[in-house]
């Protein structure tokens, strides 16, 4: 975790509403992964206290830039919007704990619902460097909300839904799992709590459906792993990147709960973002 | 219609001019260790023009003008009571930076004057559901519900840890009873690590109809009492400022054995979901804390500072030196930082860094000449009486 100023290089609005902003910030990238996040401030203390969180859009360790994708749904994004090439801003990061990817995985499936893709969007680098074949299933509401192709690696099978039908698969982006969850090895996915549901039910009766076992034998010799370690999150074949309003992001103020299947509070910021979709109590009523 | 004509006494009876016995210098001074309050003029003749020439302007009402302090030594150091000794005035507040551990990447904690861990129960706690925090105007809700793991996790995992550092590590505890305070606090004492206890009264009262301690003078002097009896620790204890009137309340706490108060707990206040179907926090009300407070926490520390004899420890929307001279003024002896942190992790340490700055710009030997200043000779009506009608 680092604390560093970073310049904005380029700012535009890719989407209506939906904004890719890139910054130089060599000290937030060294060591950062798929996955974590960094926590930004806006401003001064003159109106807004906290800063706001964003995923890793992409991370680009050869330029120290990386870049986040934010719809604006409030003060805080819209003041980002006003942010000009050159401006600085404080960066906290990288926070949070990444996905984990199984060495052998070579068919990764990734889930984005809407803004989720900023998620799972520096996944797809990750994978396609490592040498693995990336799909990337995208719901979004119609046509005008789908993220553009050409923002993605040319490597990436990329397939979209919309809820109208205006492109793609009319109808939920949940709805294409079961054509992808036998070709896949692991599935990563970022998006709506509904969505997120629907996919770790599907994930949780997947080996019954399917018929597959898990990836390899056991290892270690056979003691269990520890439930939300990265190693048991390794081997899990849904992660997820769950939110929640957050306040400090290190875990000291402990606002951005979810409930793990034991009913313990685990921090989005801590323990997560990332979590295997069975360590996470999905009928809970955070 | 009329404005009554405003009368100094409070619910409980109490006798108007009590807080003319208690005039104000005298009490605050011995928060702040005596040694090195003044450099004797003699001492440092030969710096003064020196130091005179660094500072552009001494022209406001300084007592002694010739109390040039050296360029490195300001004394920072308060007591806050049974030899609970900071190095500096600079507290980060329950709730805000967790068991201390987790901002060590990025903040020196050493150099902060002690460190309020999370809110602490007997049994382990889940919380409240999510959403727990929002952004307000100028603050943030937040409703975690005193999530915790319990005080027998709390001393295993970082007590040891504690014992290690140099700063002082301040245990806040909640609970629904007396007994679940007591019981909490015996088990504090004793453990290396441990300086001191900060009660959060602000807990509803399951023994008494849930009716919150901090709302009830006596239920407040209850609690610390008994606190009082099961522990030597030097024991703070947090108001609450959602009160119609503080002072009776934190008169009974301190004769109750408090050594120090912490003024204030967050504001009760609710937000609504962007739907306006219901309230945004999962557990509808939430605790408002940041900039936003920062005028309800002067006017209590003010209005609790004229009517106590021992430390006020002042929280509420600190972000700046500013903020904390402003409560220095108003007469606490210490200032914790909370909200802010979450913005801007390094300002407490700053903000050490910055009151011995302003000591030495001031040519101040200690900080002690700025607590107090804007309290008045005599004592002020209580605030919640007639506010807008003052005469």
């Amino acid at each position: 975790m680092r604390l560093a100023g970073a310049e904005l290089l380029e700012s535009r609005e890719i989407l209506p509403g939906q904004w890719l902003q890139t910054f130089h910030a060599p000290e937030l990238v060294t060591g950062a992964r798929a996955g974590q996040f960094v926590h930004v401030r806006t401003g001064d203390f003159s109106g807004m206290v906290l800063r706001r969180p964003f995923s890793y859009n992409t991370i680009d360790p050869a330029t120290g830039t990386l870049s986040i994708h934010f719809r604006t749904v409030g003060r805080g994004t819209e003041w980002f919007t006003r942010l000009r090439p050159g401006d600085r801003v404080d960066m906290l990061g990288p926070l949070g704990r990444p996905f984990e990817m199984d060495s052998r995985t070579q068919h990764v499936l990734l889930v984005a619902g809407g803004l989720g893709i900023a998620g799972v969007r520096s996944l797809a680098d990750e994978a396609i460097r490592d040498g693995r074949q990336v799909t990337l299933l995208f719901g979004g509401a119609s046509a005008r909300e789908v993220y553009p192709s050409s923002l993605l690696p040319d490597e990436v099978e990329y397939v979209v839904a919309t809820d109208d039908g205006s492109v793609g698969h009319h109808g939920f982006v949940t709805e294409l799992i079961p054509e992808y969850e036998g070709w896949a090895d692991q599935a990563f996915a970022c998006g709506p709590l509904p969505m997120l549901k629907v996919l770790a039910s599907l994930a949780h009766s997947r080996r019954g459906r399917l018929g597959v076992a898990n990836l390899g034998r056991k290892r270690g010799g056979g003691r269990p792993i520890p439930a939300g370690s990265p190693q048991a999150r390794r081997k899990a074949f849904l992660q997820v990147s769950m939110e929640q309003n957050m306040g400090c992001a290190v875990g000291a103020c402990l606002g951005c709960v979810v409930m793990n299947t034991a009913g313990t509070p685990q921090r989005v910021c801590r323990e997560g973002p990332v979590f295997a979709s069975d360590e996470l109590d999905w009928e809970g009523g955070w | 219609m009329k404005a009554k004509r405003r009368v100094v006494t409070s619910a409980n009876g109490e006798r108007p001019g009590l807080a003319k016995r208690r005039p104000t210098v005298r009490r605050i001074k011995p928060a702040i260790a005596p040694v090195s309050r003044h450099v004797p003029d003699a001492a440092a003749p030969s710096r003064a023009p020196a130091s005179s020439g660094s500072r552009p302007s001494l022209g406001h009402a300084c007592a002694a003008p010739t109390t040039s302090a050296s360029n490195s030594t300001v004394d920072l150091s308060v007591d806050l009571g049974r030899g609970l000794r900071l190095e500096n005035p600079i507290l980060v507040a329950s709730g805000t930076f967790g068991y201390g551990t987790e901002y060590s990447d990025v903040v020196e904690i050493q150099r902060l004057g002690a460190i309020c861990c999370k809110g602490t129960t007997l049994r382990p706690r889940i919380g409240n559901p999510t959403p727990r925090v929002t952004e307000t105007p100028g603050g943030m809700l937040n409703s975690i519900g005193l999530q915790n793991p319990g005080v027998d996790a709390v001393i295993a995992k970082y007590a040891e840890t504690w014992a290690g550092w140099r700063v002082p590590v301040i245990v806040n505890v909640a609970g629904e009873s007396v007994a679940d305070y007591v019981e909490v606090v015996r088990r504090l004492e004793g453990v290396p690590g441990i300086a001191g206890i900060e009660l959060n009264i602000s807990c509803p009262n399951v023994g008494a109809g849930g009716i919150q301690f901090a709302i009830d003078a006596g239920a407040a002097a209850g609690v610390t009492a008994a606190v009082r009896r099961a522990t030597d620790l030097p024991l703070l204890v947090k108001l609450s400022p959602n009160v119609a009137d503080v002072r009776p309340i934190a008169r009974a706490i301190a004769d109750a054995g408090a050594d120090a108060l912490t003024a204030i707990n967050t504001l009760s206040g609710i937000a609504v979901a962007p739907s306006r179907q219901r309230p945004l926090l999962g557990n509808t009300y939430g605790g408002l804390s940041g900039p936003a407070i920062k005028p309800v926490a002067l006017r209590i520390v003010y209005e609790v500072s004229q009517v106590v004899d021992i430390p006020v420890v002042a929280i509420g929307g600190v972000t700046e030196l500013a903020d904390v001279l402003d409560f220095l003024a108003v007469g606490a002896v210490a200032v914790q930082v909370g909200t802010a942190i979450f913005a801007d992790p390094t300002l407490p340490v700053r903000l050490v860094e910055e009151l011995g700055a302003e000591c030495r710009r001031r040519g101040f030997a200690s900080y002690a000449p700025l607590i107090g200043t804007a309290l008045p000779k005599r004592a002020s009506a209580p605030s919640s009486k007639g506010v807008e009608y003052r005469p």
